[in-house]
């Protein structure tokens, strides 16, 4: 990954030079981007209007919030926002665009090709506690515990929706502000893990799913935190017809996120941003990647927020496409 | 779709006992009876029952047809109502493609309801309990075939445990 | 008296305290630990501050069903569902839960009428605290005056000493729970009279000035900067140990039915929505005002202590790291 001739902070205040000009000129009106969080491993969104706003805008390892959610909303307030995007945020634009949920005139998006995040569980497992016990040295993270000093691969240490990331440069953007890097998955094996990780029988399949679902507290953060998540009303609150209630029962869990899953399946680009923000760790990149899986074996190769102008899957149809149950 | 399920049907009872929501085998008769609901497009297949009817030819009285518009019209939530509600099994009946009524329909039924066939799957559904198939008007004979292997697969695999949410039985 | 058990043995002590009702324990499901009935084998983890989710779900769970309905003509009849069993144990509450429950009290119990279906699982429910040994990184208990070593409420104090956990009792039924595990426990260890002093950060955070200080700043523009990033879920109400904002639905139709309450979030838009279209919270921006005034404002002002137990949940779980430590500090509340 070429962050190697540009460390974090110079990384940073490239970033935040470029975006100043705009600012300040007025060609934009608001910057999204990242700032530090309450802990070291932790960075989240920054709503920047002015100069001093951008003082404290940081580009680190750990701003991994998808950022393109909140520009439905901002464009209702703002003329034109501007916007860093790594690789899954420019993915996450291209689905917006393409759900007609904005306007790609009112938007500067900023590239950033991206590292991958990494993910303070498996620093904390590895001894990590405070932000001097790490140095990242290009691919490399330079560990100091107790035990002494370790040097790990930096992708050991990637949030699982990094790691399995194909398409870290951003596929669109109006300013590239670093150099591109080296992808770390392709897309056509990109689903390789999960044939590993197959459950034979219905019954393990069950077993699997509602043992991870019932913990689910419905939240609904996965749904707000989905870029393909934009219906004013949906399924889950509707009342005419009443699909589901509050409550979190195992049947609901299931039904809801099948559902949700389902009205993603073509056009989920993903970005792993639901597994994520879920506060009890329920896997859900996984269930939405066996159907991409799923589609791509049926309906040819397809990744959606790559190509606006290329209609999901399940939006269009070919008369002589195969069928997943007997047609004869 | 309420009366659908509460157990009365607008079939003529011809296999009638035991028949009614799957849960209900303990009272009085025995057996337990599947309970499948068949989504029947209204110009192919729901015709196709038709004639199959006229020519008297029986098919088990275990399947409750929902006649509708167009195969595309059934939304996977109707699919997992059907499931909460008792159904062991879920048919899908569509023209056969290209001959679609609204032209394009069973198009975009197919490759939704395979990706939604292969979802149920994924999630732990036995993959003989949600089917589709593509029945024309004039297929009598293969409309009570596929009626009647349906009920003989999901009589096999005995009732359905995935996402049966007993209330559904208390309050119909 | 103290008594104490090997860890070791601590299976043999939840059969004994099974056996009576429910036992929650913190078990691990995945990455996330929650309050939940144990069973023989189930994955219990006694050792992580803190829970995941807290531990008021055992007392106002996710979901209860409470009466049926049936309507016959003019006629509505109503039945009593039965709840679950009481006499249930809850082991490894932490101080924060312990102050969260208080809190909930105030709000459901020490009322006229009081909330019957949380009176009995509070009244039948006997409490085993669990000190912390050490506060986790987005711990602040302290700066409310909550001890994380000493929970108040509890009917057993418990904690870890060697291989083993001290067991104090507080309360008689705390003596009782003791009694009930006979020859499994042994005398206290000498030196074990007390769980050692803990004390958390506090993120620079003071509270002079609150709530009072609130009371004229509804219209402040800081509600403008701070609701943005907020998604919109209810993630942070439902693991918060202070929430209790519930819903009653019913699943059913005119003739026949079940009703039911269940957790509801002031951070869904449907929160405040009325029949007719009117929504007194249209936007995020009321909705994250009105969640930080309740808790800072609003529940001090009735009940006269802020809602908030610093137990960190809400700094581990929101995905765009929004929480009670940012919102203080927006408002003034960091001294510098």
């Amino acid at each position: 990954m070429a962050q190697d001739n540009l460390n974090r902070d110079q990384a940073t205040a490239r970033i935040r030079a470029a975006v100043t000009q705009d600012l300040l000129s007025g060609r934009i009106s608001l910057l999204l981007g990242w700032q530090k969080g309450l802990f070291w491993w932790r960075s989240r969104p920054l709503f920047a209007r002015s100069q001093q706003d951008l003082e404290r805008l940081v580009w680190d390892s750990f701003c991994a919030v998808n950022l393109s959610r909140y520009l439905p909303e901002e464009l209702s307030i703002e003329e034109r926002v501007g916007i860093l995007v790594k690789g899954c945020d420019a993915r996450a634009f291209h689905r917006l665009l393409q759900d007609r949920m904005l306007d790609r005139e009112r938007v500067l998006l900023y590239g950033l090709p991206c590292p991958g995040m990494l993910d303070y569980r498996l620093l904390a497992e590895a001894g990590v506690k405070e932000a001097e016990q790490m140095l990242e040295e290009g691919e490399e993270l330079v560990i100091q515990t107790g035990g002494g000093e370790e040097r790990r691969p930096r992708t050991d240490f990637l949030l699982e929706k990094c790691r399995l990331c194909s398409h870290p440069d951003p596929v669109v953007y109006d300013q590239l502000l670093l150099p591109p890097g080296e992808p770390r998955m392709d897309p056509a094996s990109r689903f390789q893990d999960l044939e590993a990780r197959e459950r034979p029988t219905p019954a393990e399949r069950y077993a699997y799913w509602s043992g991870e679902l019932q913990r689910c507290l419905s939240c609904y953060a996965c749904r707000q935190v989905c870029p393909a998540c934009s219906c004013r009303e949906c399924f889950a609150e509707q009342q005419e017809p009443r699909w589901l209630g509050k409550g979190a029962g195992l049947n609901e869990n299931m039904l809801f996120h099948i559902i949700r899953v389902y009205h993603g399946a073509g056009r989920c680009i993903e970005c792993g941003e639901c597994q994520r923000a879920c506060p009890v760790g329920i896997p859900l990149l996984e269930l939405s990647r066996r159907l991409a899986k799923d589609i791509e074996e049926l309906y040819g190769p397809y990744e959606a927020g790559m190509d606006p102008e290329a209609p999901p899957p399940l939006l269009t149809y070919r008369p002589e496409d195969p069928a997943a149950f007997p047609e004869k | 779709m309420s009366e659908a399920l509460k157990g009365k049907g607008a079939d003529n009872g011809g296999t009638a006992a035991g028949v009614g929501g799957s849960r209900s085998s303990g009272s009085g008769n025995g057996a337990w009876q599947p309970l499948i609901v068949a989504f029947c497009c209204n110009w192919c297949s729901y015709a196709g029952g038709d004639l199959a009817g006229t020519s008297r030819l029986s098919y088990p009285a275990n399947v409750r047809v929902i006649r509708v518009t167009c195969s595309s019209r059934v939304n996977p939530l109707h699919v997992m109502r059907a499931f909460q509600r008792g159904a062991d099994g879920v048919l899908i009946a569509g023209c056969h493609p290209g001959d679609c009524h609204y032209t394009s329909g069973n198009y975009h039924a197919r490759r939704r309801f395979s990706i939604f066939a292969r979802l149920l799957e994924h999630a732990g559904l036995e993959p003989e309990r949600f089917q589709v198939r593509w029945i024309s008007s004039s297929e009598g004979d293969r409309f009570a075939e596929v009626m009647q292997e349906m009920t003989e697969t999901i009589k096999a695999l005995g009732p359905n445990e995935r996402w049966v949410d007993p209330r559904w039985l208390k309050i119909t | 008296m103290i008594r104490y058990i090997q860890e070791s043995r601590l299976e043999e002590l939840f059969r004994i305290l099974s056996r009576r009702g429910p036992l929650y324990l913190p078990l691990a499901e995945g990455p996330s630990l929650s309050f939940r009935p144990w069973s023989e084998g189930a994955p219990v983890d006694l050792k992580t501050v803190n829970s995941t989710v807290s531990a008021k779900e055992i007392f106002l769970p996710r979901e209860e069903a409470y009466f049926c309905y049936r309507r016959a003509g003019r006629e509505l009849a109503l039945e009593p569902l039965e709840q679950e069993a009481a006499n249930a144990v809850a082991f490894g509450l932490r101080a924060c839960d312990l102050r969260g429950l208080e809190m909930l009290d105030r709000v459901f119990k020490d009322q006229d009428p009081p909330d019957g279906l949380y009176l009995r699982r509070r009244e039948q429910t006997a409490i085993v605290a669990l000190a912390c040994a050490e506060p986790a990184p987005y711990c602040f208990c302290s700066l409310f005056g909550i001890d994380p070593a000493r929970a108040g409420g509890a009917d057993l104090q418990a904690w870890w000493h060697g291989e083993g956990l001290c067991l104090k009792a507080l309360t008689a039924a705390g003596e009782e729970l003791l009694s009930s595990a006979g020859e499994l426990l042994h005398e206290g260890p000498a030196g074990a009279e007390e769980p050692p002093r803990v004390e958390t950060g506090n993120f620079g955070l003071k509270l002079e000035g609150l709530p009072a200080g609130l009371r004229e700043r509804f219209d402040d523009p800081v509600w403008e900067e701070l609701y943005r990033s907020c998604l919109g879920c209810g993630a942070c109400t439902y693991i918060c140990p202070t929430c209790y904002c519930f819903d009653l639905e019913d699943f059913g139709h005119q003739e026949k039915g079940e009703r039911y309450r269940c957790w509801d979030s002031c951070m869904f838009r449907e929160f405040t929505l009325m029949a007719g279209g009117h929504n007194p919270r249209p936007t995020r921006k009321e909705r994250v005002r009105n969640r930080f005034l309740h808790k800072l404002q609003y529940y001090p002002e009735r009940y006269g202590e802020i809602a908030c137990t610093g137990c960190g949940r809400c700094l581990r779980s929101c995905p765009v790291d929004l929480n009670i430590v940012q919102v203080i500090r927006a408002l003034g509340g960091e001294s510098r």
